[in-house]
């Protein structure tokens, strides 16, 4: 039996049918049409599916989805505005943070709650590396993510940032 | 994947169009009670359909890779939204820790540091960032997995754990608490509701340590705490608990008597670490042999009991 879910998608109060036994990551990508909540594991190993739940990261794949009625979700199209890439974006490109690209939009949602929370406090390689230990990337080799990172943080400090 | 005929047979397609390349999670209805009585009254009502579930960081998984299997009409049950078992709580020289709280919580609660410091070093080195948002502490205990790496700090901290059915409450210590590989004291019907955990003496040090077969995001091969407390120079107190080495988190008690009342030099460091390896009975499975097993957790035990003794000097 198919019910109602009503939760802040992307800033936006919506209400979606979905099965009691979904995940987060197939109502996202399903009924949602959140399709750069990537799907690999399914197991909460890679990270590829990671959303911000009232602002903290998760893996989609590891929340059942009727579990979030009320709550607010945000995936990576919740950083463009008015179809313009976030500045976070920008530096994923700029600083070759993203290859094939299959990891990058948990990588983002994961870095953008870290570069969040870190307010004026400059990230550091550890820490940076120890956020992002739950999302794997098999291209980059994390250098430039890293990179990536830390001139987002810069471009947040300079401003340039929603 | 395909069959000999060339089938596609690891894909399958589910009810909502999409498809998946593991099992799908059985036909189910979902509750969120508010408060203990609800959940309770759920629990009768169901009876052996219902299936008490937090964070589901182990549920899901175990689901999808076919480990568990549910007949249709499962009543799965979240405690996360209850008020009650969201809570870390101090009364006097005790920490109440809610069954829903998340290890992020805990990892970041000043009173954990306070209380049980070695709790907040063994979370740290839990799962991920992601995992840890929404795992609880509860969860980990309730799988009882040899690997549980909440087990051995909770262990060396002499904590107990509160469990709860229609007939009451009872207090079981963490150390009576698992009975095998996946098996515990809870019969079914029951839950966990806090998990207590005494304050750590000033006396007192303790350490957590584990390995796995990377640095990060993995189940220990072994993991191992320690507590220690020392007078005039001589250890007075000492708890030694090692995961992943026998059926269930353990303590080794010849170990922990054998530093009764001796300074924690060198030798006695050594030879403690070599009786904790000996008492215990690893299996060899995919991650690790049972001999390297025995190996790290001589290790682990004695790297434990330095770092304890480098702080109380
Ligand atoms: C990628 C990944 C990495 C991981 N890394 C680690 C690690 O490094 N170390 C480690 O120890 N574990 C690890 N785990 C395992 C898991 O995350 C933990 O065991 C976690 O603490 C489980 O908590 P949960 O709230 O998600 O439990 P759930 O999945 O919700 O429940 C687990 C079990 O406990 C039962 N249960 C839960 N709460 C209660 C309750 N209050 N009363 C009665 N029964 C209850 C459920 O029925 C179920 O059988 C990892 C998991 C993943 C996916
Ligand atoms: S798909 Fe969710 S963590 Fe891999
Ligand atoms: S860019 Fe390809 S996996 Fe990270």
């Amino acid at each position: 039996m198919k019910i109602p879910l009503t939760f802040v998608l992307n800033n936006q109060e919506t209400t979606l049918m979905i099965d009691p036994g979904q995940t987060l990551l197939e109502v996202l990508r399903g009924q949602g049409g959140m399709t750069s909540v990537h799907r690999s594991c399914e197991e909460g190993e890679c990270g590829a599916c990671t959303v911000l739940l009232d602002d903290e990261p998760v893996n989609a794949c590891l929340v059942l989805a009727a579990s979030v009625q009320g709550a607010s979700v945000m995936t990576s199209e919740g950083l463009v505005k008015d179809g313009t890439p976030h500045p976070l974006m920008k530096a994923f490109t700029d600083e070759l943070g993203i290859q094939c690209g299959f990891c990058t939009p948990g990588m983002l949602m994961n870095a953008y709650a870290l570069i969040r929370k870190a307010g004026d406090t400059e990230l550091t390689d550890a820490v940076i590396r120890k956020t992002l230990e739950g999302n794997l990337c098999r291209c980059t080799g994390y250098v430039n993510i890293v990179k990536s990172v830390k001139t987002a943080q810069k471009l947040k400090m300079a401003g340039e940032w929603w | 994947m395909s069959d000999t005929n060339g089938n596609r047979t690891t894909m399958t397609t589910r009810p909502g169009g999409s498809f998946i390349g593991s099992r799908a999670m059985p036909e189910l209805v979902y509750h969120a009670p508010k408060t203990l009585p609800e959940l309770m009254d759920l629990i009768k009502i169901h009876g052996p359909a219902a299936r008490i579930v937090a964070g589901c960081t182990d549920v899901i998984p175990s689901i999808r890779t076919g480990r568990w299997r549910f007949d249709p009409g499962l009543h799965l049950v979240d405690i996360t939204k209850i008020n009650a078992l969201n809570q870390i709580e101090t009364h006097e020289d005790m920490l109440k820790i809610g069954a829903g709280v998340t290890l992020t919580r805990i990892l970041t609660s000043p009173d954990v540091k306070g209380f049980c410091p070695v709790l907040a070093r063994a979370v740290e080195q839990m799962a991920s960032l992601q995992v840890r948002n929404t795992a609880t502490m509860g969860g980990n205990l309730c799988m009882a997995s040899p690997a549980a790496d909440t087990a051995p700090p909770l262990l060396v901290s002499d904590a107990t754990v509160i469990l709860q059915d229609a007939r009451g409450e009872t207090t079981v210590p963490v150390a009576d608490f698992f009975t095998g590989p996946g098996r515990s004291v809870m019969t079914p019907g029951q839950m966990m509701t806090h998990i207590c955990i005494p304050k750590i003496k000033d006396q007192d040090s303790a350490a957590f340590l584990k390995i796995g077969t990377r640095t990060a995001v993995i189940i220990s091969v072994v993991s191992a705490a320690v507590r220690i407390g020392m007078a005039g120079g001589v250890c007075e107190s000492a708890r030694i608990a090692l995961g992943s080495v026998a059926p269930t988190p353990v303590r080794v008690t010849a170990a922990e008597q054998f530093l009764s009342g001796k300074p924690l030099d060198d030798q006695v460091v050594d030879a403690c670490a070599g009786m904790a390896a000996s008492a215990v009975s690893p299996i060899t499975d995919l991650r690790a042999s049972a001999g390297y097993r025995k190996d790290v957790a001589k290790t682990l035990v004695k790297r434990c009991l330095m770092a304890c003794r480098k702080d109380l000097t």
